[in-house]
């Protein structure tokens, strides 16, 4: 347990001190989340009695949690296998369980303060603040949010053979998921058959869940958590049989 | 200090239906520079990642510092240190924070400004890794698989593509270990770097060893002979003097050549022969014991040359 905590402080010094790959880790949801909100018109949604900033600023969220634990690890994690450093690290005593629940651990800080960094913009700039009521469901909403997508995130650094293959395939499989979930546009219009689809995926789930813990209007069923675990425990499997150290 | 470091007894590996290991069989000793040397695809690099407990054997026995590789693996990284070829470093790291942070992972670490000298980095503790040489990378290879103050190192191909000065910094740094009582596994392609450094040497090929022992001892089962040659006299070359029967010596223009097993008996041979014939001393009269190329390419290749 010690090791895993001094593993994600070693990889949580090393990812802030890439400036230019920390500050674009940042850029990316901050700017998306300045951009919808200043061209989303204010107040309900057209046939809803919901806030559009209720909904767009939980999506953020969820899109930062996305883009750092799915994306930026298994682009992450390829890259060191690529460079070798997976397996020197694997000729240490270093348990592979440390180290992986080390550098997850360092997503997973990683992750909150982008999510504290939304929250509070959200706040300030458009007055979006999560319900009281709300807080268990989104602390519980990021904490499986960061697990499923950090799982996935190794999964994918398991399917890329290569460190350049990454991020596309990372960008390929959520951004369409993404935007038919609504991450960007709430009132995107999706036929109902493709909606039932994108549902089966953690992106919505993730999203339904962080935007129901802001407005409870927000459609967040049980199904919802039920995907996020059923992913989380597909990606654990596909790693644990899949992931290579070189 | 005469303990056995490693002990491996008929392994055997095979992947799928290809047999790579056919019964291997070496020990090495406590303190020693051990050299596995063999053509590629012999299965060195598959001997090696059994004993480093990355790979499963198929049959036969291992230890290691008393363990069994598979059986012990993290245990047994507690005590080794490994050298890989072509592994990278984490790109924004600094020399001495890199070596610090390996430091980490291992309950008895050596000290770090220690690890610095041993592999002549000192100077350049806080540059960062990417701005290095290709010779300072490879010290610092060395630097981080001794951060765990190791009994035993394995060293796969330390000074590959390096210039003649990285070279000889690099063995400086590997005697350096020896002198501290290190033992020492290397797998090389250089075989003057394995005549230089090693105690001991075993020749793999076709999945199994061939030959072990020291230099000297391998040269001789491999049945390479000493070579004498000197510049040859007036009458041999024009035919009016004969070599003395019995010896192998071929003119060729000036220089004659004998080959011969038994270099002391064989000279005895030609000097009594040339007093006898008022030749003198043979002139440029040199002895040529086998090199440890020699034998290689002798058992490796059946004596190309």
């Amino acid at each position: 347990m010690s090791l895993a905590f001094r593993q994600a402080l070693l990889e949580q010094r090393s990812f802030w001190r890439s400036a230019e790959y920390a500050l674009f880790t940042f850029a990316l949801p901050l700017a998306l989340l300045l951009l919808i909100g200043s061209t989303t018109a204010t107040g309900y949604l057209p046939g809803t009695h919901v806030e559009g900033q209720m909904i767009f600023v939980p999506s953020i969220i969820a899109f930062g949690v996305i883009v750092a634990a799915y994306v930026n690890l298994g682009a992450k994690l390829a890259t060191l296998r690529h460079d070798g450093v997976l397996k020197r690290i694997r000729t240490t005593p270093l348990p592979a369980t440390a180290y992986l629940s080390g550098v997850l651990g360092s997503t997973a800080a990683t992750s909150l303060a982008i999510t504290a960094s939304i929250i509070a913009i959200g706040a300030f700039a458009f007055g979006a603040v999560p319900r009281i009521g709300g807080l268990p469901e989104l602390a519980a909403g990021l904490a499986l949010g960061v697990v499923c997508f950090g799982a996935l995130g190794l999964a994918l650094s398991a399917v890329a053979r290569s460190a350049e293959s990454a991020s596309p395939i990372a960008n390929a499989s959520y951004l369409p998921l993404a935007i038919m979930s609504g991450i960007f546009d709430p009132t995107f219009p999706v036929p109902h058959w493709l909606s039932a689809a994108v549902g089966l995926f953690p992106v919505r789930a993730l999203a339904q869940i962080l935007q129901h813990a802001y407005t409870p209007v927000a459609n967040a069923p049980a199904t919802d958590w039920v995907i996020l675990l059923g992913w989380t425990a597909a990606a654990c499997a596909f790693t644990a049989w899949r992931f290579r150290w070189h | 200090m005469n303990r056995t470091a490693i002990k491996v007894d008929a392994l055997t590996m095979s992947y799928a239906d290809r047999e790579v290991l056919k019964g291997v069989d070496f020990e090495v000793q406590s303190g020693e520079v051990f050299c596995l040397l063999g053509p590629n695809g012999a299965g060195k690099t598959t001997t090696i990642e059994i004993l480093e407990g990355f790979r499963r054997r198929t049959g036969g026995t291992v230890s290691v510092l008393g363990m069994d590789p598979q059986a012990q693996p993290a245990r047994l990284r507690e005590r080794i240190g490994i050298v890989l070829q072509e592994c990278g470093f984490p790109r924004q790291a600094r020399v001495a924070e890199l070596i610090d942070s390996w430091r980490a992972y291992y309950t008895k670490p050596r000290d770090l400004a220690d690890l610095l000298k041993v592999v002549e980095l000192t100077e350049d503790r806080n540059v960062q890794v990417r701005r290095l040489s290709g010779g300072q990378r490879r010290r610092l290879d060395l630097a981080l698989a001794l951060a765990g103050d190791p009994d035993l190192i394995f060293l796969d191909e330390p000074t590959t593509g390096f210039d003649p000065e990285s070279r000889r910094r690099c063995w400086a740094a590997i005697e350096n270990l020896r002198a501290l009582g290190k033992t020492i596994v290397l797998t090389t392609h250089y075989l003057d770097e394995a005549e230089r450094l090693a105690d001991r040497v075993a020749i793999l090929q076709a999945g199994r060893i061939q030959v072990t022992g020291s230099v000297r001892q391998v040269a001789r089962q491999a049945g390479v002979k000493t070579k004498i040659t000197f510049t040859a006299p007036e009458r041999v070359r024009v035919g009016t003097l004969t070599p003395p029967s019995g010896l192998e010596v071929v003119v060729r223009g000036e220089v004659a050549t004998c080959h011969t097993d038994n270099s002391a008996t064989t000279l005895r041979e030609l000097l009594n022969w040339s007093a006898a014939n008022d030749l003198g001393d043979l002139d440029d009269l040199a002895v040529e014991t086998p090199t440890l190329e020699d034998a290689y390419l002798q058992l490796v290749t059946g004596g190309l040359n």
